[in-house]
């Protein structure tokens, strides 16, 4: 450490022009969320339970062809199977979401993040601007090599590519594991919306960091409304919950990896997948919304 | 130059900044003191715009806040060492805040060097003692090389050479003609460290003065006498009008007369002296005298330190 004599700092030439604004934020927020290893863990269980998961539960689906009944063989969705992983990088993403905020408010260096800019909601269009861009491309990333990945574990069973405009008909008649394509009907919109629901997911949980402030409130609350909600709902009556279980986030992201011509088992019960996708959309920019009116109104 | 008019904060019914003016000038050690809970660190967040004050207004050079351009090049805080990410290095740490003003990387370097942390720079914070947290913090303050710095209690954890450290590096800011608001719940830091002191006490304003005003205006000077004919060199004092004490050993002490003046007395009564020494009454003391019904946490005053 250095003795009593202090030698200043070499002047630091001024800037005359513009302000700090939400490029410097978005900087910054780079720097900070590279900068920690939680985030390449969470990246990395994103990318390997994606893939992995996906293959896992096209082999064992695979597998079960032989025993399976005709409905069953008719529901058989080698794109459903392929973006299983899913499952488990939702919560991922929601924790890595929370915490780039929620870690901040833990150790109160929320307040030297906030004295850098004159306005607080660039800071918050900054963390969801990375956090988005950047689980957007990995997840994007991940769903594609999962629906290659997992077609090829289906091949590998003896699966055959359907010709191109099959219904689930010509499934059913064949007598081999389906395997599509990607330029097969809706496969590229499902494969897409899979890191598309995953984004959404993220900014939704980062929002509610900004607006419970605490990493376990803002994960309780994120994990409620992906499993709890859907538990309450249930116990509704159902000529009531009928309405209501398409909206739910769990359904939603169901909706979105559906490729419509397969859509035997939930059909008239989902959305649409891009009014899916429009409603979760939806539900994270209320949320967002939410966390830039307590941003400001609030003591930081 | 950092404004506060009349500045008030309530949390719930704890009423921590209550109606507070004061001015802090460039060019000098501004010391901000008050025992523990009376509203110094609620006061900084207010200038650094983190707390919205209920109602009156705090202006950095005559700007708020909300109308900074270029916040870290105007203001610096130190606030609290501990605010760190514990798995981020010391460097990312200080690029992250530069990057928010445009500030270049290589000015990270040159402010870690500043506070002596070259060294660690690639450590992860979270290893760091409170010390080095305490430097990193002063460190971030001065990235944006700002006219205006605030330090909140920027000693504690600091062992005695980093102590001296800090007490130079402000007086070489201040001299440098930046504003330097320095926090402290200890008299005698801010006396060998300040110039000008805001002295509160429940929030509220006790003193806005000079530190030397502070002690003059403060302290009475008291003479402890010793000698042989005591009972005579009482009397004598009283009768040339000084008040005067009897202490348990047998001393006087007279309070508002210096010792040249006690000495001529008792030479002209002819009654030897064997003792005059003068006692000032520690800062300390007069610090807590000032804000003894104003402190919140007894268990926590100065008194100890
Ligand atoms: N965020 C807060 N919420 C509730 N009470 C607070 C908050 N910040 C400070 N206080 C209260 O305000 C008073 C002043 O605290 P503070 O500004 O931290 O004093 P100091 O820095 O002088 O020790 C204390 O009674 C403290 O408990
Ligand atoms: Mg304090």
């Amino acid at each position: 450490m250095t003795t009593a004599t202090v030698t200043a700092a070499p002047p630091l030439p001024a800037i005359d022009h513009g302000h700090a604004g939400l490029g410097n934020q978005v900087v910054s927020e780079w720097t900070k969320l590279r900068s920690v290893r939680s985030t390449w863990i969470c990246l990395a269980v994103v990318v390997v339970a994606g893939i992995g998961l996906s293959a896992l539960v096209s082999n064992i689906e695979a597998g079960r062809w032989t025993h399976l009944g005709l409905v069953d063989r008719a529901q058989f969705d080698p794109v459903r199977f392929s973006q299983t992983g899913e499952f488990i990088s939702q919560f991922v993403v929601g924790v890595l979401g929370a915490l780039i905020v929620t870690s901040e408010y833990a150790t109160g260096s929320i307040r030297t993040t906030l004295s850098t800019t004159s306005k607080r909601t660039t800071v918050l269009s900054a963390k969801l601007i990375v956090i988005g861009a950047v689980i957007f491309i990995v997840s994007e990333v991940t769903a594609f090599i999962s629906f290659f990945v997992s077609q090829a574990v289906l091949l590998a069973h003896g699966g055959k590519a359907l010709p191109a405009g099959s219904t689930i008909l010509d499934q059913l008649h064949s007598a081999t594991i389906p395997v599509v394509g990607i330029a097969s009907d809706g496969a590229v919109r499902a494969v897409f919306l899979c890191g598309v629901y995953l984004t959404l997911l993220t900014l939704l949980a980062c929002a509610l960091g900004f607006v419970l402030r605490h990493t376990a409130g803002a994960i309780s609350a994120f994990v409620g409304f992906l499993l709890v909600l859907p538990l309450v709902v249930s116990i509704l009556p159902s000529s009531f919950s009928g309405s209501f279980e398409r909206y739910l986030p769990s359904n939603l992201g169901l909706a979105m990896i559906l490729v419509t011509s397969r859509k035997t088992d939930f059909a008239g019960v989902l959305l649409t997948p891009w009014v899916a996708a429009g409603v979760l959309a939806a539900y994270a920019a209320a949320a967002v919304v939410l966390a830039g009116v307590l941003l400001v109104r609030r003591d930081a | 130059m950092i404004t506060a008019s009349r500045i008030t904060k309530t949390y719930g019914t704890t009423r921590a900044v209550d109606d507070l003016s004061f001015e802090v000038r460039p060019g000098v050690v501004t010391g901000f003191l008050g025992p523990n809970g009376s509203g110094k660190s609620t006061t900084m967040r207010m200038v650094m715009g983190l707390d919205r004050p209920d109602s009156g207004a705090v202006t950095i050079d005559g700007k708020r806040f909300g109308d900074l351009r270029w916040p870290l090049r105007e203001v610096g805080a130190l606030l609290e060492a501990k605010a760190l990410h514990p798995g981020r290095s010391a460097a990312n740490h200080l690029l992250a805040l530069a990057q928010t003003n445009s500030i270049p990387k290589s000015r990270v370097g040159e402010v870690l060097e500043l506070v002596g942390l070259e060294g660690v720079a690639k450590r992860k914070v979270g290893k760091f003692s409170l010390g080095m947290s305490q430097r990193l913090g002063i460190a971030s303050a001065l990235l944006g090389d700002p006219g205006v710095l605030l330090f909140d209690e920027p000693v504690n954890g600091l062992d005695p050479e980093g102590i001296l450290w800090v007490r130079n590096l402000l007086k070489s800011l201040a001299s440098e003609g930046r504003t330097i608001f320095v926090s402290s719940h200890l008299m005698s830091e801010m006396a060998v460290t300040a110039t000008d002191l805001v002295v509160i006490g429940r929030g509220q304003l006790i003193a806005d003065t000079t530190v030397s005003d502070f002690i003059s205006s403060n302290t009475e000077v008291t003479v402890l006498v010793r000698s042989p004919g005591a009972v005579q060199l009482a009397d004598a004092l009283r009768a040339a009008g000084a008040a005067v004490q009897g202490t348990d050993d047998g001393g006087l002490l007279v309070t508002g007369w210096d010792a040249a003046r006690i000495g001529d007395v008792a030479h002209a009564a002819g009654i030897a002296v064997h003792e005059l020494s003068p006692q000032q009454a520690s800062l300390e003391e007069v610090f807590m005298d000032l804000t003894s019904d104003m402190v919140d946490y007894h268990g926590q005053t100065p008194a100890e330190v």
